[in-house]
């Protein structure tokens, strides 16, 4: 039985589908069976973010609505054999979606993969709660400013109240991605900490990014930064996706910067 | 000690005039004669002479515990009983403000949330940015408060972060002054206090 995580923000632009195709390429790399799937019905653009947008042929409704199959769907990443993706449609709408529909596809990837990460829609509209709908875990990616908090804030709590998980009385895993951390900015208090975002949400830790100019880039080339060895920010989605395949890696702290040589001399007599 | 209880029967006479009273009590001999006699008034050789030889029972100017009528203790029982169902109501009313069905909730209040409670709410935890409480009655919230409050009680206490907007009895706070410590705002002769509970607060978990 696969393991449901929806990938979540409430605003947009905070880096939800890099992060979503970072973690999906990086559960892969750990030997897992992985499927990638573009929620965001008339905005794809996780297809291009793996480089996969010359390869899609049908989409996740054309599935629903049993116009394709879902192995005709399913397309397979270059960069790893055991990642696959399922696109969104971009012509449609998201009023297209039900609650019947999405149960039945879910039941079927559940059998084939071992983890089934939902890229969300920006905003809390239907689109999100079908998103949510029944995922077993959340992953919450905010950056260290105040509107991406509040929003991240309202998104959780429509997980807890619409989720199936909740409603059948269970929970569901909610982990917070902190991304495009400035440590110059958070050392000079103009952004949130990370201890301070904490506070706020009340969830677990799953991880923090580093803002890294490389990531447009690997946008743009559809390679996402996570096979980029010497990325600050591909590195800490590697050690996001060991921790969410059950291992333990110590996070490192991105919220301090690194002197230079006069600053440790003085370290030492301090 | 030994302790001996009678119930008995009790005249009382003042006296004026020695052989009104002599007369008195010859032609009634056989009424009084098993009755205590209390006299009130200087007891005459005459007199003292008579009771001794009659051997009526007697006591001099002493005075008897007066015993109220069974309309006047019916009376007064009333009144009491009415005095101690007015000190109920008042209690009543008063507790009815100072502890009103309180509620403890130990949950996150996250944006978008709505919370109303009737009573009293003790809250051990944060009420976030874009968020509203509103309490009728009095409120505790003991982690930071940056959404928004109304609060009807006789008190509350909070701190608050400068983002909140906190309403008072329809007054709106000024939160600069609540920040960054634990504060008890309350509506007293028509203006609202704030006292600071503590300089600096620690729960304990």
């Amino acid at each position: 039985m696969g393991n449901v995580i929806a990938v979540i923000s409430g605003k947009g632009g905070v880096g939800k589908t890099t992060t979503t195709a970072n973690i999906g390429l990086g559960i892969a790399m750990n030997g897992k069976r992985c499927v990638v799937v573009d929620f965001d019905i008339g905005q794809r653009n996780l297809d291009m973010i793996l480089g996969l947008e010359n390869r899609v042929v049908y989409d996740i409704i054309q599935v629903m609505d049993e116009e394709a199959t879902l192995s005709q769907a399913l397309i397979k990443s270059k960069m790893n054999d055991k990642l696959y993706f399922l696109a969104a449609s971009q012509t449609k709408d998201k009023t297209v979606l039900s609650s019947e529909k999405i149960s039945k596809l879910i039941v079927t990837l559940r059998e084939d993969f071992d983890y089934i990460i939902l890229d969300a829609p920006a905003g809390i509209e239907s689109g999100y709660e079908h998103t949510i709908e029944f995922a077993d875990a959340a992953i919450i990616v905010v950056n260290p400013e105040v509107s991406s908090i509040r929003d991240a804030d309202r998104a959780i709590g429509i997980l807890d109240s619409k989720s199936q998980r909740v409603k059948d009385g269970a929970e569901v895993a909610k982990y917070l991605i902190i991304n495009r951390i400035d440590a110059k900015m958070v050392q000079s208090g103009e952004m949130l900490s990370s201890d301070d975002i904490l506070d706020i949400l009340g969830i677990n830790l799953l991880g923090k990014v580093p803002e890294d100019r490389g990531i447009i880039d690997a946008s743009n080339q559809g390679k996402p930064i996570i096979l980029n060895p010497s990325s600050a920010a591909g590195q800490a989605y590697k050690r996001i996706a060991s921790r969410l395949c059950g291992e333990d890696v110590d996070m490192p702290e991105l919220e301090i910067v690194q002197g230079g040589f006069l600053q440790k001399i003085k370290g030492i007599f301090k | 000690m030994r302790n001996k209880q009678y119930s008995v029967k009790v005249f009382e006479t003042t006296l004026t005039d020695d052989n009104q009273f002599i007369s008195f009590f010859n032609t009634n001999y056989k009424l009084f004669k098993d009755y205590l006699i209390v006299i009130h008034g200087d007891l005459s050789p005459q007199i003292l002479a008579f009771l001794q030889e009659k051997k009526l029972h007697y006591l001099n100017n002493a005075i008897l515990p007066k015993n109220q009528g069974r309309k006047a203790l019916e009376e007064q029982i009333a009144v009491q009983q009415e005095q101690t169902q007015q000190v109920e109501q008042e209690l009543l009313k008063l507790s009815d403000r100072l502890q009103n069905n309180l509620t403890v909730k130990d949950t996150l209040i996250r944006s978008g949330h709505d919370i109303k409670v009737d009573g009293d709410l003790l809250l051990l935890n944060r009420v976030n940015s874009g968020a509203t409480l509103h309490v009728e009655g009095n409120l505790i919230v003991t982690q930071l408060v940056e959404g928004a409050i109304r609060c009807y009680g006789n008190f509350m206490m909070l701190k608050a972060s400068p983002k909140a907007n906190i309403v008072f009895h329809d007054v709106i706070v000024d939160n600069v002054l609540l920040k960054e410590r634990l504060n008890r705002v309350e509506l007293k002769d028509n203006e609202i206090r704030i006292t600071p509970v503590l300089k600096e607060t620690t729960w304990v978990m």
